[in-house]
């Protein structure tokens, strides 16, 4: 399934100089293992050690934060969107 | 109208009722409660560098005159000392008009969708909660000043909580 990842332009070095990238998964915990695997150092910045999404980021899933839904085992669908920011940013 | 005091972190844009003692926080005509605010009141955040906000804020301010955008508020400068390197700015509304603020975005350019509530705003902005302390402990405030802080946010959040059935009051930024 073909998911867009979007994050604001000072996380672009997370995807090599991009805002935006596409990944696969049938959750957003399959994104972000298909995003970890691509991007070396990527896991470090989404998850913390214990394997949550860290609390230094606010995942959304078209719009809507994950952790209003089901956190990392939210189920995603082919033209669904994923937006990352730091955690301050949604403050 | 943009409302840009030197005095505020914050650059808003605010319908000129505002200063005649009207609300903002509204919904279908009607002033929201507490425990409204908490079930629907939020924000589309919207990142960028000051001079595109700056832009966005001129086209936004014809949507916030004519009542379709409640209120907007931006960073003047980037909070840095909370790790976050551009400007954010702040779309508010009523989730239930959410979807129709979110196309004024879109035709405006902006991509990058998140939906942030203002119960969990609120829930960030308690003592002891993350960003809260993170904020407190990136000032140079001494120990009175920092309990003085933490009682009136207790007081000012703890009150939109424990009453919901008064009216919403903003507060001051």
């Amino acid at each position: 399934m073909d998911i867009m990842i979007r994050v604001p332009p000072s996380l672009k070095q997370w995807f090599d100089g991009s805002d935006e990238t596409s990944c696969h998964g049938e959750t957003i915990g399959g994104c972000i293992g298909n995003l970890t695997d691509r991007f070396p150092g990527l896991k470090d910045r989404l998850l913390d050690e214990e394997g949550n999404v860290s609390e230094a980021i606010i995942i959304f899933l078209n719009g809507d934060n994950i952790n209003t839904m089901e956190g990392q085992t939210t189920q995603v669908k082919d033209g669904d969107e994923i937006s990352i920011i730091p955690l301050a940013a949604g403050g | 109208m943009i409302i840009d005091d030197q005095r505020s972190h914050f650059i808003f844009i605010y319908h000129p009722k505002v200063y005649h003692g009207k609300r903002y926080t509204v919904y279908n005509g009607k002033d929201l409660t507490n425990g409204e605010i908490l079930q629907y009141w939020g924000k589309w955040i919207v990142l960028g560098e000051r001079s595109w906000l700056d832009e966005m804020a001129r086209k936004l301010d014809m949507y916030v005159e004519e009542e379709s955008v409640p209120c907007v508020k931006y960073d003047r400068t980037p909070s840095v000392n909370l790790g976050v390197e551009e400007c954010v700015m702040m779309v508010y509304c009523d989730k239930r008009q959410r979807e129709d603020v979110w196309k004024i975005l879109q035709q405006l350019g902006v991509k990058f969708k998140a939906w942030v509530s203002e119960r969990e705003t609120m829930e960030m902005w308690v003592p002891g909660a993350r960003l809260f302390e993170q904020w407190i402990a990136s000032q140079d405030f001494d120990e009175v000043t920092i309990e003085a802080i933490r009682e009136d946010a207790r007081q000012s959040l703890g009150h939109v909580f424990d009453h919901p059935d008064d009216i919403f009051d903003p507060w001051k930024q």
